[in-house]
């Protein structure tokens, strides 16, 4: 230690006094054992370098001398020396700085050979600071330092270090390429791929990384980046049970991140040596176990801290994320494509069907019928021939009708009339047909059906089918023991159940039992007959009637159908509920599902009886009022083998006839409503019905009546009474001979009711006047109906749905004028759907009448329609999206996408993201959970249990689960009572679903990488804490950045002085920020180097012309002395500072101006001089503030003047947010704007303790800076008295019990007044002014003296606010 | 640390005693003016003309002994000696810094 004693040993504190800390450590060197000497003989410049290294704040060190002998000041301590301190005090700088003397060395050497300063930019250096070899970066600069003779001795180096900067970076740039281009869907193994790609890039940070994915029991190597696949520490699988594991497999399977020791042979990346750490972070899944890690190895170069391993975690998340939208796209892409081919296959297949099948099996059972009944005397083979035949083409019509009621079903198109019905008897008379087939088979046949409490609402057609197929089935696949059908109630359902003892089903084909074509191969049955297809359709027809159907079966014992229907009709469309009809028998759909099932049995085929007849036979509607005249009549017939079907009146007689042309109408002649003279007439009026044979019957004899009757176009007339033997010799005569008269009409109905496309004529009007059935099925409207006249039924509301209403009449006009054409039009199908139809049409003359007529056809074309339309709303979908900028968007504008689209009455997203209650984001914004109606959070909570991307809907919407990057997300559509939501709409929004998910998905990444990048860029953007009296803006114009190339920069320099710098880099976004970034801290080192703006921004034009994109910066450079306002500036192209008088007057700084950075590199730049008032504001800006298109910029400057001006009574900060508010454009900035506002003098602060001793120091300073804002001598006199009445006060009062505690004072001047603030925290007591009488004394005086004095005391304290309007 | 004050006691050409003062005066020496004119009893002119800062603690010494002392003082301390009323109980003379005599 040395001691201060000696009398030479002055000069050395005098030396080092300058800081009190390393000065005191430099003293403690043993200075004479070093080339220097006692620092007593040290020459004066050396002095002068020691002085000027510890008096700056600003991270320096210096050599001097032959060793080149360290010495540095407080600041490179801190920020750089580490653990050297203070050992490296006094030592030659080349073993202080041994381990980088490779990289400084030489550039010392330089600056001492030739005089001349170096520069270096964010260089790489590894300090052994901390203990171990770090990877640092500093920008530095090393001037010469020369000795009393002018000789280069030593250097001074100027430091700041760029570390957290350069690696701040690095790491925000691997983070943007990991998420880079998210539009490109990949595969999973892509993602992958591309993120190891991106890893590869950053060797530096990530010196090798592995992502391994879980797989059965173990995890899967997926992408290794800087390490060769094979290596020992990158096992191609990972055992989970494999102890010890090379990584912890395990604790990553359960979500934990850990750190791992490395040892041995790594590969080392971009570093000499390799990692001794790495890091294994699971990659998480949302709701769900991880889907593997990420190994990181770690750079051993840097600490492990937070922000590395925040990074480390982000990079995780970043692959995280990859994989899961990977996997959701291959998910929907799949589910999608099974769809599309579903769909492509089931269309095809039944257009086919349809068209193929039905018109070939017209006309071979047409004909089959005439021969059977031609032939019926003919040999016995040749009969039974033709009843193979026969019996086939039934097979052949049954299998067709079922395809077709499937694609009926598809369609939506299927017909129900649900009509109350006594279930029991109903059933047990469908089971009763198959008896005979059953018994013959030898099982027993039991039939258990009660009658029931309530009827159940069914379309008995289709009851019909589902219970002959069930039987059908169980008889084929049943060989010993029974059949059972039984039928009860329960749980509110009636139950019906068809149980056999069968060969049974195998448990794992038990689920695809109802699947469509699906068949059980090598099952043991009676016959290999069938398609696979009927238990199918019985799925479907029981699931239009609101029930459910489930099979229980065991392999070998026998199968159980349980079919449960709700009691009631609310389950159902009211549209389609019918009354009680009559309980009709048995139909002949009957007839192909027996004589089937008997086929299967051996012994001879006999034709079923059924009890209403033979299917081939002729059917005859009987019309009388009389019901025992109808019921005699339908006994006779029936017994005779015709299917009877009995009306009450004409009316009736003609809306049957219309819907299905009977073989013979029986009509009486005396009937009400409709007589059967009338009937006869309009029956020969209709060109459908026209050719009907009609005998009529009446009570009147005579020749008369009987002409009568022949003359209105019947074809036989019968008195009553008469002879059961003449009424059916009659009959057969009528039939026969209208069967052989009619032949061809028959034919072209048959003909037109296979076309598969709707058939319709309208005659000249305009009414429509004949179609077929499948006119019905697409429209929904029937013969029964005839004639439409326009405006037809299925346009669409005139009121409601005007362009559609329009489309239509366009096409209608065009029907009635030319000669043919074809539209595509919207319509509405009878139940209110819009149905899509291309309509085809041509004009003819019917060459009975030779009128004109126009026969036409339609094709639903409504699928193709939904094609186009879902492409469109999937684009739409996408488009808004892709336009969000944040997950909350996202989500809002697909909502109101959804809406429009399905024009629902709104829209509910909840996200079940572990709140108390959902996240509720909803097209009507009011809404929220609480709001919701308690049916809908009710019917939202069921949803969210329902699997994912699978819509459900109900009568008043649809809704569908998907993921949302917090949780599930149920999304409800509300439509409203009773719209349809049709297959096609199921489809669309699980598709759109699908996409939203996805889309949210990106969003989320998006808003996590802003989030990071913020983080990122502001550790880059300009000072946060600014001397008093500046205010600073920055605004960037991509809004998803917070940096762009403007800038602002506020600099305290050695001297006292402050640099103020305000610059724009050309373009924007990210790249201008790291140019930006760049020349800030060049300016920034240049400008604390040497305080000249000129010499600062000509070094700086040096450096901008080596930097890429730095070219044309525009830059104003100022250093502002704030005790005198005086100020120095130099603008690089910049628009001119504007500088607001108190006394209104504006002045623009002009001077001082030349080029843009780097134009002219090496050239003089001259400097501008101004003393700013006191009381003024300056305003340094970038010209994103002023510029506007079609408008000068001096234009812009002035008003920016102006509101400078307008405002000079404001606090600076108050300002800059009003310059911002009142210059932005009506869509906000469209360029980077950097602000920086100054009044001058700053504002005083000081903070002092409440003693009287104090008192007169904290004036002075009072006066001086009262001095600074140049007010007349009276006036601040004044203010120092009233202020000194507040000190006092706050030492008398304030702490009488605590003296010394602090005061603090502000003063701020604006252009015309003053305020100050006198804060203490002392709990003042009430005055008592008796006590202190010169007190109350001191509080009349503030208030005479000041305009305006506020004092407010609270329990924490005592403020006084004066207030003066300057004079 | 109090403020800096001096006090000189002499006597006017007339023979009135004079305390001249020089400085600041406030709470933390006020005491010290109000013992120099505690010890000269009878008339006094008390020079204010050098003092810069006189506060509310000053002119409590000043009422206390407001009705035999006569007070000389520059336009700046003017305000001060008038809003608290001190002008009314004992004459100010106000001189500017630049003539030697009294204007009022």
């Amino acid at each position: 230690m040395a001691r201060f004693e000696d009398a030479e040993d002055a000069a050395v504190i005098d030396v080092f006094a300058v800081d009190a800390e390393v000065g005191r450590d430099l003293a403690a060197v043993e200075w004479a054992g070093t080339p220097l000497g006692a620092p007593a003989g040290w020459p004066q410049s050396l002095r002068t370098a020691v002085s000027i290294l510890l008096s700056s704040k600003f991270s320096m060190w210096m050599a001097w001398g032959p060793e080149l002998t360290f010495l540095c000041n407080a600041a490179y301590r801190r920020d750089t020396l580490g653990r050297k301190y203070p050992w490296a005090l006094g030592r030659p700088a080349r073993e202080v700085w041994a381990e980088i003397w490779g990289d400084i060395g030489p550039r010392i050497d330089t600056v001492l050979e030739t005089g001349q300063a170096t520069w270096d930019e964010a260089l790489l250096l590894f300090l052994e600071r901390s203990g171990y070899p770090e990877e640092t970066y500093h920008t530095f600069s090393y001037s010469p330092l020369r000795d009393d003779t002018g000789a280069v001795v030593g250097m001074l180096c100027v430091v700041s270090e760029d570390t957290q900067r350069v690696i701040g970076e690095r790491r925000m740039a691997t983070l943007r390429d990991l998420g880079s281009d998210p539009s490109v869907v990949r595969t999973e193994q892509e993602t992958l791929a591309f993120a190891g790609q991106q890893l590869g890039r950053n060797l530096r940070d990530l010196p090798f990384s592995l992502i391994y994915l879980f797989d059965d029991g173990g995890a899967r190597l997926a992408t290794a980046t800087g390490i060769p696949p094979g290596h020992r520490a990158a096992p191609a699988t990972l055992a989970a049970d494999d102890l010890p594991a090379v990584w912890p497999t395990a604790a990553a399977a359960r979500g934990e991140a850990e750190s791992v020791e490395l040892d041995g042979d790594l590969p080392s990346g971009d570093w000499p040596a390799p990692p001794t750490q790495a890091l294994v972070m699971p990659l998480l899944r949302q709701g769900g176990s991880p889907y593997g890690f990420l190994v990181a190895g770690l750079n051993r170069y840097r600490p492990v801290d937070d922000g590395y391993r925040g990074f480390v975690e982000l990079v995780a998340g970043h692959i995280a994320t990859g994989i899961a939208s990977a996997r959701s796209y291959q998910a929907q892409q799949r589910r999608a494509d099974e769809l599309a081919e579903l769909d492509r296959a089931k269309t095809a297949f039944f257009s086919n069907i349809s068209h193929e099948f039905r018109t070939p099996l017209t006309l071979i059972m047409g004909p089959v019928e005439e021969l059977r009944t031609a032939l019926a005397g003919a040999d016995k083979r040749v009969q039974e021939e033709l009843e193979v035949i026969h019996r086939n083409g039934l097979r052949l019509s049954k299998l067709v009708n079922t395809l077709l009621d499937f694609s009926r079903i598809e369609a939506g198109r299927m017909q129900a009339r649900f009509e109350p019905v006594d279930l029991a008897a109903l059933t047990a008379g469908l089971a009763s047909v198959f008896r005979s087939a059953i018994e013959k088979a030898g099982l027993a046949f039991e039939i258990d059906c009660p009658p029931l409490a309530e009827p159940v609402y069914l379309d008995p057609g289709m009851w019909e089918k589902v219970i002959l197929n069930l039987l059908s089935n169980a008889l084929k696949f049943t060989f010993d023991g029974a059949v059972r059908v039984s039928v009860s109630a329960r749980e509110g359902h009636a139950e019906v159940v068809v149980a056999d003892t069968g060969i049974g089903v195998a448990a794992e084909e038990l689920p695809r039992l109802f699947e469509r074509f699906h068949r059980i191969d090598n099952a043991r049955a009676r016959s290999n007959e069938g398609s696979g297809i009927g238990l199918a359709l019985v799925k479907e027809l029981i699931g239009l009637h609101g029930g459910t159907i489930a099979a229980d079966s065991a392999e070998g014992r026998g199968t159980a159908f349980t079919i449960r229907l709700p009691f009631g009709s609310a389950h159902l469309p009211a549209e389609s509920l019918a009354p009680a009809g009559a309980a009709a028998g048995v139909s002949a759909t009957a007839v192909p599902y027996l004589q089937e099932a008997l086929r299967w049995l051996p012994g001879d085929a006999e034709p079923p009886s059924l009890p209403s007849g033979a299917a081939t036979q002729a059917r005859v509607l009987i019309a009388d009022d009389n019901a025992d005249m109808r019921e005699y009549l339908t006994r006779i017939l029936s017994e005779a083998g015709y299917l009877v079907e009995a009306v009450n009146d004409g009316h009736e007689a003609l809306a049957t006839v219309r819907a299905a042309a009977p073989d013979l109408v029986i009509s009486d002649v005396m009937m009400p409503r409709l007589d059967g003279l009338a009937l006869v007439a309009a029956l020969r009026a209709d060109s459908r019905t026209a050719s009907v044979p009609v005998l009529l019957l009446s009570a009147r004899a005579g020749q008369e009546a009987s002409i009568e009757g022949l003359e209105a176009g019947a074809d036989d007339y019968l008195v009553k009474p008469f002879a059961a033997a003449e009424l059916l010799a009659r009959v057969r005569a009528n039939v026969e001979l209208a069967r052989l008269r009619n032949h061809h009409i028959r034919w072209r109905t048959a003909l037109v009711d296979s076309l598969q496309e709707a058939f319709f004529v309208c005659d000249e009007d305009g009414a429509v006047i004949e179609i077929n059935a499948a006119f019905t099925d697409i429209l929904g409207y029937g013969p029964e109906g005839l004639p439409y006249p326009p405006i037809h039924p299925w346009w669409p509301d005139a009121e409601t749905d005007v362009e559609a209403h329009k489309q239509v009449a366009a096409a209608f006009a065009a029907l009635l004028d030319e000669r043919q054409g074809s539209h595509t039009i919207p319509l509405t199908h009878r139940d209110g759907r819009r149905v899509w139809i291309s309509a085809t049409f041509n004009q003819a003359h019917d060459p009975d009448t030779g009128r004109r007529v126009s026969v036409g056809t339609f094709r639903d074309v409504t699928a193709e329609h939904h094609a186009i339309q879902r492409d469109s709303a999937l684009a739409s979908l996408s488009t808004r999206l892709s336009g969000a900028t944040s997950l909350a968007d996202a989500l809002e504008g697909a909502l109101a996408e959804l809406k429009a689209l399905w024009r629902a009455q709104d829209v509910v997203a909840a996200v079940f993201d572990q709140a108390d209650a959902p996240t509720v984001t909803a097209t009507d914004p009011a809404l929220t959970w609480a709001r919701l109606p308690v049916q809908r959070r009710e019917r939202i909570v069921d949803l969210r249990e329902s699997p994912l991307l699978t819509p459900i809907s109900d009568h008043t919407g649809a809704g569908i689960v998907l993921d949302h990057p917090n949780g599930p997300m149920a999304l409800w559509v509300e439509l409203g009572d009773h719209r349809p939501f049709t297959g096609e709409d199921h489809l669309l929004l699980s598709l759109l679903a699908g996409q939203l998910s996805q889309g949210l998905g990106r969003a989320h990444q998006i808003d996590q990488q802003r989030e990071t990048a913020i983080a990122l860029q502001r550790a880059i953007l300009g000072p946060s804490d600014l001397p008093d009296g500046f205010a600073v803006r920055y605004q960037p114009a991509t809004s998803r950045l917070e940096v762009g190339g403007d800038w602002y920069d506020v600099i305290a320099l050695p001297d006292g002085r402050i640099g103020i710098v305000v610059g724009d880099c050309v373009g924007r976004g990210l790249e201008a920020a790291s140019v930006m970034g760049q020349l800030r801290s060049a300016c920034r080192a240049l400008l604390l180097q040497d305080a000249s703006p000129a010499r600062t921004l000509m070094a700086l034009d040096r450096f901008a012309a080596s930097l890429p994109g730095a070219l044309c910066t525009t830059v104003f450079c100022g250093v502002l002395d704030p005790r005198t306002g005086d100020l120095a500036y130099c603008s690089a192209g910049h628009p001119p500072g504007i500088l607001a008088h108190p006394d209104g007057t504006t002045r623009l700084l002009e001077e001082g101006r030349s080029t843009p950075l780097a134009i002219r590199p090496g050239r003089h730049r001259p400097e501008g001089r101004y003393s700013l008032p006191a009381r003024s504001t300056l305003m340094l800006y970038t010209d994103g503030l002023v510029e506007r298109r079609r408008r000068p910029l001096s234009e812009g400057i002035d008003q920016a003047s102006a509101v400078v001006q307008d405002g000079s009574d404001l606090l600076v900060d108050d300002l800059a947010t009003e310059v911002m508010t009142r210059l932005a454009p009506g869509g906000g900035y469209d360029d980077d704007v950097a602000l920086l506002l100054y009044r001058h003098p700053a504002p005083l602060e000081m903070t002092f303790p409440a003693e009287a001793g104090q008192l007169a120091p904290v004036r002075q300073a009072l006066r001086s800076w009262l001095d600074q804002v140049q007010l007349p001598r009276q006036q601040a006199h004044d203010i120092v008295v009233a202020a000194g009445e507040a000190f006092a006060n706050a030492i008398e009062h304030g702490y009488r019990h605590n003296p010394g505690a602090p005061v603090h004072l502000r003063a701020e001047a604006f252009a015309d007044n003053l305020h100050l603030t006198i804060v203490d925290q002392g709990a003042w007591k009430t005055p008592q002014p008796e006590a202190n009488p010169h007190r109350g004394r001191g509080v009349s005086l503030m208030r005479a003296l000041m305009q305006r004095v506020t004092i407010t005391r609270t329990a924490t304290g005592t403020t006084v606010d004066l207030y003066t309007r300057i004079t | 640390m109090t403020t800096p004050l001096t006090l000189t006691a002499g006597h006017r050409p007339d023979g009135t005693p004079l305390l001249t003062a020089a400085g600041e005066i406030d709470m933390s020496n006020s005491e010290t003016l109000a013992e120099a004119i505690t010890a000269t009893p009878g008339h006094l002119v008390i020079d204010l003309t050098a003092v810069d800062y006189l506060d509310s603690a000053g002119l409590a010494v000043l009422f206390t002994h407001a009705e035999r002392i006569e007070i000389i003082a520059t336009p700046l301390l003017a305000p001060v000696l008038t809003i608290s009323g001190l002008t009314d109980l004992t004459t100010v003379h106000t001189i500017t810094h630049d003539s030697a005599e009294p204007t009022g």
